[in-house]
């Protein structure tokens, strides 16, 4: 494994053709996709910038946590009236079930928002892959491409660059952003 | 000919009737460091009479609210106005009202979200903070009027001794759970599209700022993978959270209509809440709008009367449908032709309180009907500033009249009441104002009221394009 | 864990003769002697928050000058769907299997008052502020009941505790309830024998014959709430 170091070439927030560009020529140059990454001020779709597909599991999660309301609420409406059984109006004890729905319905929602909160929390503060860095211009709407490649290759970097009006950092330290 | 149509004996021509696109923030662009610049400014700008308000309303908090509830909980509920048959009264009231305004923040920021309507840009923020305070006074109200404060976990569901657990069909344990899950879940709606927001906040401020910013931002950076999944699950909020948004009015609408009270018992309450509901929030939008525009540094920019024009569209359309969903609960009842709902009808309209089911009326009908429809009315913020307050003040009547007036007056004749508020109530409901504009007041100068990052990327999609000889804006779908 | 009885022991009833009742308001006295309902005073009464699990209604007949006036004494109707019972939110208002009647539980009560909105009968009375009980009036205390705190409801319970009495004697003595075994305090003291108590299940008892009289109607019965008190107006008609 040669030693990696951690460019990042930062594009203005109008240079977005430019930067789709720059992964067009650093993948010909033999940087794979997953030592490319690309980080911006809003968000750019992977069509735009000719990417693979991110995944997330927040659907999944969310859907799983809707599951686990809909058990806990099943629970609370059909199951605590056999605990403590007690008989109000003409209601029946066991069974209410249009009443139920409501309760089924609140605690669902509960369960599929709050797990896909949980879900966006758990997989931003999990390691990630890819090429790890960070210039407080990407808020100001900049597109920063960063990417990992052999030494031996910066001069074909810094040529593709300048051609394509970018300025190029080497050796991008990951800074700690949080905790 | 057809650039010179003469109408009404004035003279228009094809330019006049056209708008100027830079008059639309979305074909405005500035580059988003100029943007972010202005945000933090707002943030951080403070002036003589902020501090002012700081204090006042934070005052009005301790002595208003937490002062007069505490005297109330000392003493007990003999210090309201409420006696026999009117057991519910302004707390009630306010609840509803308060958790009415919620609607708004899911109303604009959700719905408008799913149909991707572009001028809701600027201010889902403002509509979401509105909606996470709005259900924090609201929800107080449940806790205010409860006759045993101190022992409110009754009614949470967890496991005793006795192994009794809350009434589930009880109207009330449903309120519990449907305001619990929009509490929460407009919260984090309110936190999720915050997170690129408040890592350029992070990026811009020092100190204990940085450091908040920094834990609150989750280490955004702004990779592919975390705009997806916070795309993603803005997506799922924002679908998600529109059920619940109609299922916590519906709820409110009925602890009334499961009743067998005279005037409550209405299959038509559901979406007679909801759309009530909808059209005091959009207003309350408005005023708050209005209020952000008219005192936050930059604000203008962001603001403009565009936003209120389409707003005022919209609460046109409410207000609409609001008459329609009155005029259904009203012809229904009046045409049963039930004792107690006639005699109910007629007081509202001619009793010693009819002042407030007209004051309804004209507020909610008349005046939005006869204004809103002109453009140049709801092109000027301040009057529809004016106008929104009214047709919340419209909204307010219609819950009194709903609540205590109807309970005043129920199927024995001998049981009939008048109602009316006694300061420590009025004091606590004053209290949840101030508690509200207090709220929003700190948080507006702790995270960046405007989406900087939905702003700009709207800009980003939003061309004028050359169709044969005019430049028509158009929008492309970036998703 | 609570049992839920099969046994339906009896079903209590109340049978109001409006015809009888002179208006004079002792049931409304020993009712609140009985049940330690709290004295709010002269002031609490005007607003409307005086304090009574029965209280009688003076209504006028008849158009002016021939007025009359016709009273009707009104408390919780028991009935068997009540209407505040399931929007209770911690079951401080149920259903009692055992006795038939409606049961309200002070200590579950959080103070909603939601019950007191949803009853047609408005019978629900809310404890505005702490019971004033200067000595030596707490002696008069009956200790069968509980003494009200602030914040709680609270309604007629046909005298559970003379219900609950009157089966224990009978349990004693090895017999089964007779009719009269249970009087609750407002009957005892009606001076016209104006209110009947008894159980309705048996039909020899006093009030099962009395509720069968032609000239009996219930309050608001088209509301579906199926109360426990018959009441007996004949309007001129059928005796009355």
């Amino acid at each position: 494994m040669y030693s990696k170091v951690v460019h990042m070439a930062l594009f203005k927030e109008e240079q977005i053709d430019h930067a789709a560009e720059a992964i067009t020529r650093l993948r010909s140059l033999g940087i794979p996709d997953r030592d490319i990454s690309v980080i911006s001020g809003i968000p750019y779709s992977e069509r735009i910038l000719d990417r693979p597909m991110s995944w997330t599991r927040v659907g999944l999660i969310g859907l799983a946590g809707a599951v686990a309301g809909f058990i806990i609420a099943l629970l609370f409406a059909f199951g605590t009236p056999f605990l403590y059984p007690l008989r109000v109006a003409d209601m029946p004890i066991f069974f209410p079930i249009p009443t139920s729905i409501v309760v089924v319905f609140e605690i669902t929602m509960l369960g599929l928002l709050i797990s896909t909160f949980i879900g966006v929390f758990v997989e931003t503060i999990s390691p990630s892959y890819g090429p790890k860095g960070y210039h407080p211009k990407v808020s100001d709407g900049n597109i920063a491409v960063l990417f990992s490649g052999p030494m031996d290759l910066n001069e074909k970097f810094h040529s593709t660059f300048a051609e394509l009006g970018a300025t190029l950092e080497h050796d991008v330290e990951e800074e700690k952003l949080w905790l | 000919m057809a650039a010179e149509a003469k109408i009404f004996g004035k003279v228009q021509t094809a330019e006049q009737e056209h708008e100027d696109p830079t008059e639309q923030l979305m074909f405005d662009p500035r580059p988003r460091e100029e943007m972010n610049r202005m945000v933090m400014e707002m943030m951080t700008t403070t002036t003589k009479k902020f501090w002012l308000f700081f204090f006042g309303l934070g005052g009005g908090v301790v002595v208003l609210l937490f002062g007069a509830w505490g005297y109330m909980i000392s003493t007990g509920m003999w210090v309201t106005g409420l006696h026999r048959p009117i057991y519910w009264g302004v707390f009630i009231v306010t609840f509803v009202f308060w958790i009415g305004i919620s609607h708004a923040g899911t109303f604009v920021s959700a719905i408008l979200r799913v149909f991707k309507s572009e001028f809701r840009r600027p201010f889902t923020r403002a509509a979401e903070l509105m909606t996470t305070f709005g259900l924090a006074a609201g929800a107080l109200y449940p806790l205010i009027h409860l006759g045993r404060v101190w022992v409110f976990y009754f009614m949470v569901p967890y496991p005793n001794a006795r192994w009794l657990w809350p009434n589930f069909r009880s109207p009330l344990v449903w309120d519990l759970l449907a305001i619990t899950t929009y509490l929460l879940s407009s919260t984090i709606y309110l936190f999720l599209p915050l997170v690129p927001d408040l890592a350029m906040a992070r990026d811009r401020t020092t100190g204990i700022r940085h450091m908040a910013y920094k834990i609150l931002a989750l280490g955004w950076r702004g990779t592919e993978a975390e705009w997806f999944r916070l795309k993603k699950a803005i997506q799922i909020f924002a679908f998600a959270i529109i059920p619940v948004m109609f299922s916590v009015h519906t709820i409110v609408s009925w602890d009334f209509a499961v009743s067998q009270v005279a005037g409550w018992h209405s299959t038509i309450f559901g979406p007679y809440f909801i759309v009530g509901a909808i059209l005091s929030g959009v207003a309350a939008v408005v005023t708050i709008l209005f209020v952000l525009r008219s005192t936050l540094k930059h604000m203008d920019y962001f603001l403009r009367p565009e936003h209120f024009d389409a707003l005022g569209k919209l609460l046109l359309v409410f207000s609409f449908a609001w008459g329609y969903f009155f005029f259904n609960d009203y012809l229904l009842g009046w045409y049963g032709g039930e004792a107690a709902v006639r005699q109910l009808l007629t007081a509202h309209a001619s009793g010693p309180a009819a002042w407030i089911w007209y004051t309804m009326l004209i507020c909610n009908i008349g005046i939005p009907w006869l204004t809103l429809w002109n453009r140049k009315i709801r092109r000027t913020p301040w009057l529809m500033f004016i106008i929104t307050l009214l047709i919340n003040v419209g909204m307010y009547a219609e819950r009194f009249t709903i609540i205590p007036l109807t309970l005043g007056h129920q199927r024995t004749p001998f049981d009939w009441g008048v109602y009316t508020p006694r300061p420590i109530e009025l004091a606590i409901v004053l209290g949840t104002f101030c508690l509200f504009a207090f709220l929003y007041l700190v948080m507006s100068r702790l995270i960046p009221l405007v989406p900087v990052w939905e702003v700009q990327e709207g800009q980003v999609a939003h061309t004028l394009r050359k169709v044969g000889k005019a430049e028509i804006p158009t929008v492309t779908d970036l998703e | 864990m609570a049992e839920v009885s099969k046994e339906i022991a009896a079903k209590w009833g109340l049978v109001v003769d409006q015809d009888r009742c002179t208006g004079c308001n002792a049931c409304v006295v020993a009712c609140s002697m009985e049940n330690n309902v709290p004295f709010g005073g002269e002031d609490n009464v005007a607003f409307g928050r005086g304090t009574y699990w029965i209280y009688n209604k003076r209504l006028w007949e008849g158009e002016y000058p021939e007025v009359a006036p016709a009273f009707q004494p009104v408390m919780c109707q028991q009935c068997g769907s009540a209407p505040c019972e399931p929007v209770c939110p911690t079951f401080a208002s149920v259903h009692s299997e055992e006795e038939q009647i409606n049961l309200m539980v002070y200590n579950r009560c959080i103070g909603t008052r939601y019950c007191a909105n949803n009853c047609p009968y408005h019978a629900r009375q809310f404890n505005w502020q702490d019971p004033d009980i200067p000595e030596p009036m707490n002696s008069y205390l009956n200790p069968d009941v509980t003494v009200r705190r602030r914040g709680v409801m609270e309604k007629c319970t046909f005298c559970v505790q003379r219900i609950v009495a009157g089966r224990q004697t009978a349990a004693d003595e090895n017999r089964p309830m007779a009719d009269g075994d249970v009087t609750p305090a407002c009957v005892a003291a009606c001076p016209s024998g104006a209110l009947v108590f008894g159980n309705l299940s048996d039909p020899n008892s006093r009030v099962s014959q009395m509720a069968a009289n032609e000239r009996q109607y219930k309050l608001m019965d088209e509301l579906g709430t199926k109360p426990k008190v018959t009441y007996l107006k004949g309007g001129g008609r059928n005796g009355g």
